[in-house]
């Protein structure tokens, strides 16, 4: 599984291989580095959908808005314009909920005065307390 | 700012240190220009250029802290779906976080110009000079983080706009907002 948060200039301010137990095996064939790429691409093409569907709706979540072969991908827009988005495959777990926390999180980085709005998210207590999150809430 | 005492998490914050810490704000800017004579004027206006120096640091200020306010503010709430409904949102929600109460007034020429009224603007309540018209020059100043605030919080939500305040009879106080497409 695959998260990207992406600013309103369609930048990625922060990317993250999100793996269960169960696949070990698929994290030592994308250490490979083929599925990396596409990841990104499924991702990037997923953004166009994600900004006609945002317009069609009040919610935050917007739920799959994109499929590819066997990836969906699921998004949340943020008021300011963040999109969260999460490329897995058909059994993903409470992506809701992680994608509310994960707001929660990103509010957080954005208070300190010390980060650059729409910048590369580079704090490391971020990144673990979203590799915690994933771990409680993303069970595909 | 405030907090409503229903959520077991919210921090609180002594609102005269906030006040104070505002006042300080503003005195430490419109001092700062004169650096090269190395002593603090008692006015601490020199010049044109001092305070207009002065002006766009306190409104940058203003604008970091009311994009992080905004995205602390919109958290829980729906999307926006125009322009109008941007403006409600600072008139009432974003207001009621900084100062506690909404806009008393908004007019609108429905072509991208607003003019928010605070009858009562809560920094300017105990500020007071010789006469009101002095009291409205001195505090204008003061009314620059505000604009930031507001400019700030529009740009976290995706607009671009102009914030000029005007204060001509304390502690009465406008902001017009100019959006620009």
């Amino acid at each position: 599984m695959y998260l990207v948060i992406v600013g309103t200039r369609d930048n990625p301010l922060y990317e993250l291989e999100v793996y269960t137990t169960q696949q070990k095996q698929q994290q030592q064939r994308d250490a490979q580095g083929e599925q990396k790429h596409l990841n990104q691409f499924i991702a990037h093409s997923a953004l166009d959908i994600v900004d006609e569907s945002m317009w069609g709706t009040k919610e935050m979540y917007l739920k799959v808005v994109d499929r590819f072969n066997d990836h969906h991908v699921s998004s949340y827009i943020t008021p300011s314009g963040a999109k969260f988005m999460l490329v897995h495959d058909a059994q993903p777990g409470d992506v809701r909920s992680f994608f509310v926390d994960l707001h929660e999180l990103y509010i957080k980085v954005l208070l300190n005065p010390f980060t650059e709005i729409n910048g590369v998210i580079t704090s490391q207590q971020f990144d673990t307390k979203v590799k915690g999150i994933a771990r409680r809430y993303l069970s595909g | 700012m405030d907090a409503s005492a229903a959520n077991a998490s919210t921090h609180f914050v002594c609102d005269s240190v906030m006040d104070l810490l505002l006042i300080e704000t503003v005195a430490l800017m419109s001092n700062s220009g004169t650096s090269t004579s190395g002593t603090l004027s008692t006015t601490g206006l020199t010049g044109d250029e001092d305070r207009e120096a002065a002006y766009f640091k306190l409104e940058m200020l203003g604008y970091r802290v009311g994009m992080g306010l905004t995205e602390k503010a919109t958290r829980d709430r729906p999307r926006f779906a125009d322009n109008l409904e941007i403006v409600k949102f600072i008139c009432k929600d974003f207001w009621l976080a900084v100062f506690n109460k909404q806009i008393d007034n908004l007019k609108t020429n429905h072509r991208g110009i607003y003019v928010l009224t605070d009858n009562n603007f809560r920094w300017f309540s105990r500020m007071s000079a010789n006469s009101a018209t002095e009291t409205a020059q001195l505090a204008f100043p003061h009314a620059a983080f505000p604009c930031g605030l507001i400019r700030g919080a529009l740009s976290a939500l995706g607009v671009a706009s102009v914030v000029i305040a005007e204060v001509s009879n304390t502690p009465q106080c406008t902001f017009q907002i100019k959006f620009r497409t």
